[in-house]
């Protein structure tokens, strides 16, 4: 099992009123940008960084950063900044980019040459993530969400033909067309960087991470839910004649490790509705504007029931699997519980949840990495140093 | 939006088209008339439609991606609608027609009124779009909630009320946002405009209406006046008591206004 330590960087001093949901109906696109302290903002980067580096220091192995717009949700408008900052500060963990949001790019070619360029710099280490962006940013970035998906799909094929194909060749694509593609450096891992995309279930997603034998990630969803997008996800692939390895399925989710269940469930609730209520209170018009997904993936999600975030209480997103909390045996126990029944090999865990503060996310990472990961370290042949592994 | 309506009493037909085939409604007698429907309300026979048929020969087509048409994903501008309109009048061969355009389909009418100035006898432009004001843009629908989209449509709270009533199923809400969806393919960015438009209004040679709604909280009414102003032979007229939704709020007013403009 691989164990990522995630971080998304939230801005947690939101106004006092901030419950007021008519007043705020996101920290989102809208939430005006004066809330933001940059005397704040840049004690918090760097302390951020920093838990980042302790988990490569605790032998978590993987780091992630990630991208969003316009929001307090997170503060990484440009992941490839962070990797860069963390390349050359550790030394042990991969690096995983999840992801960049390609259709928001203008020019993704920048988005090739940055990684390729990060390849190097982290020595091989770095995992590159394509994502589509959250419906939000194509209203911030100005991109039509019904573009969305093809302008990933020709941007993450021109990537790669960059990174794979020598130059110069020409891109004459139906949303963007260079004559001289011809990348330096080109990536140090061959035949380029291992690639990671997020699925939230659309039937069109799983059928496309399984032909290209990428890393399948969840986002944050019920266990129940997830387990039909990993089932979606090998049936497709089965379908391909392709048996993914347990590795190419990666389980995200908030993990709390406190020293004792009653006390973890005492310290976390603040910091898990605090994600959940307010990092992630946004309608259906901001998450999935017009366009955003197919009629078949629309049809999916509202047939599914699935609830808004901010409407779920602190007992129903832990009855629902969509956080893990408790002391080191429930943890280490429900992690095993959820390997069996989703049958993943990567478990991307948002340590630092929410307003969390700097003490508490340190514990916690220092107990998960002593009390659980040990637990899942079978024999000394997973634990080998590795560059990063093949990309398939 | 669309409101309750009768059942059709028209059956809808379909033209094979592009990659695809469009669905459209063909019922009256007399002279021509090509009505170009609002980002909503596609596929839809209302009374508006059973109006305007009583007075003309009404050709009323699906855009493509809209309503019971196909998607037809090639076409991906308003540019690209203008000739997929040519080729249907051709098709139908009508070489003039009346034209009356709502909303969206109101700049898509302004424009091919612009490229085939010969082809329009009648121009009637209902709360169009398409021209490119940056003091005063178009209301963003795209991020409004369905009861927000509801209440900025239509002027009368009754209206509002009655709508949001009735808890939307399944399919029509597929359906609302795959006509929002194909919306936002031809009018995401540039956002429901053609900067190059207005400069080329003085095309027109049709006498030309603009209809505004006399409560729009969606199109600011200063984009009909500039539509009348330009347009060399354009007058403006406005229905009181009124929202955006125009022919879907007020049908027989509306109706009247194009219909007594195109009698003669």
């Amino acid at each position: 099992m691989q164990f990522n330590f995630f971080h998304l960087m939230p801005y947690p001093y939101l106004p006092d009123d901030f419950d007021d949901a008519e007043k705020y109906p996101s920290p989102s696109l809208t939430f005006s940008n004066r809330h933001f302290d940059p005397a704040k903002g840049v004690d918090l980067y760097h302390r951020y960084l920093d838990e980042l580096e302790y988990a490569d220091q605790l032998g978590y192995d993987g780091i992630v950063v990630n991208e969003h717009h316009q929001s307090a949700y997170g503060l990484m408008p440009s992941p490839n900044i962070m990797a860069a900052a963390l390349a050359r500060r550790t030394s042990r963990s991969k690096i995983l980019v999840l992801g960049n949001a390609i259709p928001l790019r203008g020019n993704p070619l920048r988005v090739a040459e940055e990684i390729a360029m990060l390849d190097h710099l982290t020595r091989g280490r770095l995992v590159s993530g394509f994502v589509r962006g959250i419906g939000w940013e194509h209203f911030a970035h100005s991109v039509s969400p019904a573009e969305s998906r093809s302008r990933f799909n020709e941007a993450h094929d021109l990537i790669k033909k960059a990174w794979t194909t020598e130059g110069p060749f020409e891109w004459i694509g139906e949303h963007y067309e260079y004559r001289y593609v011809n990348i330096w450096p080109r990536p140090l891992q061959s035949p380029h960087p291992p690639i990671a995309v997020p699925g939230a279930g659309s039937p069109e997603t799983m059928r496309w991470v399984a032909e290209n034998h990428y890393v399948y990630t969840s986002v944050y969803a019920p266990v129940r839910i997830v387990r039909t997008w990993f089932d979606g996800y090998r049936k497709a692939a089965a379908e391909l004649g392709y048996q993914p390895e347990p590795e190419k399925l990666a389980f995200a989710t908030p993990v709390f490790i406190g020293e004792s269940d009653a006390a973890a469930h005492r310290e976390a609730k603040q910091h898990v509705e605090w994600l959940f209520h307010r990092g992630l209170r946004q309608g259906v018009e901001l998450v999935s504007p017009p366009g955003y997904v197919s009629a078949n993936g629309l049809r999916g999600m509202l047939a599914s029931g699935m609830k808004g975030f901010s409407q779920l209480s602190y007992e129903e997103l832990i009855e629902q699997g969509m956080v893990i909390v408790g002391g080191p045996d429930t943890v280490r126990n429900r992690i095993g519980e959820l390997r069996d029944e989703l049958g993943f090999g990567q478990l991307t865990m948002m340590i630092p949840i929410g307003d969390m503060p700097a003490e508490l996310t340190r514990r916690n990472t220092e107990l998960f990495a002593t009390e659980v990961m040990p637990h899942f370290r079978a024999p000394a042949t997973d634990r080998a140093p590795s560059p990063a592994g093949a990309p398939a | 939006m669309s409101q309750a309506v009768e059942p059709a009493a028209i059956a809808a037909q379909r033209l094979t088209a592009g990659s695809g085939w469009i669905s459209y409604f063909r019922a009256g007698e007399g002279r021509p008339t090509l009505f170009l429907h609002a980002a909503g309300g596609a596929g839809e026979w209302n009374p508006f439609h059973q109006l305007l048929s009583e007075r003309t020969d009404l050709l009323a087509p699906d855009h493509p991606g809209f309503g019971a048409s196909a998607d037809l994903p090639e076409l991906t501008t308003v540019d690209d609608l203008v000739y997929h309109y040519l080729d249907l009048l051709d098709r139908f061969e009508l070489d003039q027609v009346d034209l009356v355009g709502a909303s969206f389909g109101g700049w898509v009418a302004a424009e091919l009124a612009v490229h085939s100035p010969e082809r329009i006898r009648k121009l009637v432009l209902l709360g169009p779009v398409g021209l490119r004001v940056p003091e005063a843009m178009v209301a963003d629908l795209f991020l409004m909630t369905p009861p927000q989209l509801m209440r900025a449509l239509f002027h009368d709270p009754a209206l509002v009320e009655a709508a949001l009533s009735v808890e939307p199923t399944i399919d029509q809400i597929v359906q609302t946002q795959r006509d929002l969806g194909a919306l936002a393919r031809f009018g995401w960015r540039p956002f429901l405009n053609n900067p190059k438009l207005e400069r080329r209004l003085h095309r027109i040679t049709a006498p030309t209406r603009v209809v505004a709604a006399g409560e729009d909280r969606i199109v600011p009414r200063v984009h009909c006046e500039r539509y009348a102003a330009t347009i060399p032979d354009a007058e403006l007229v406005v229905v009181p008591d009124c929202g955006h939704a125009l022919y879907g709020e007020q049908p027989a007013a509306v109706a009247a206004a194009v219909t007594s403009f195109l009698a003669d």
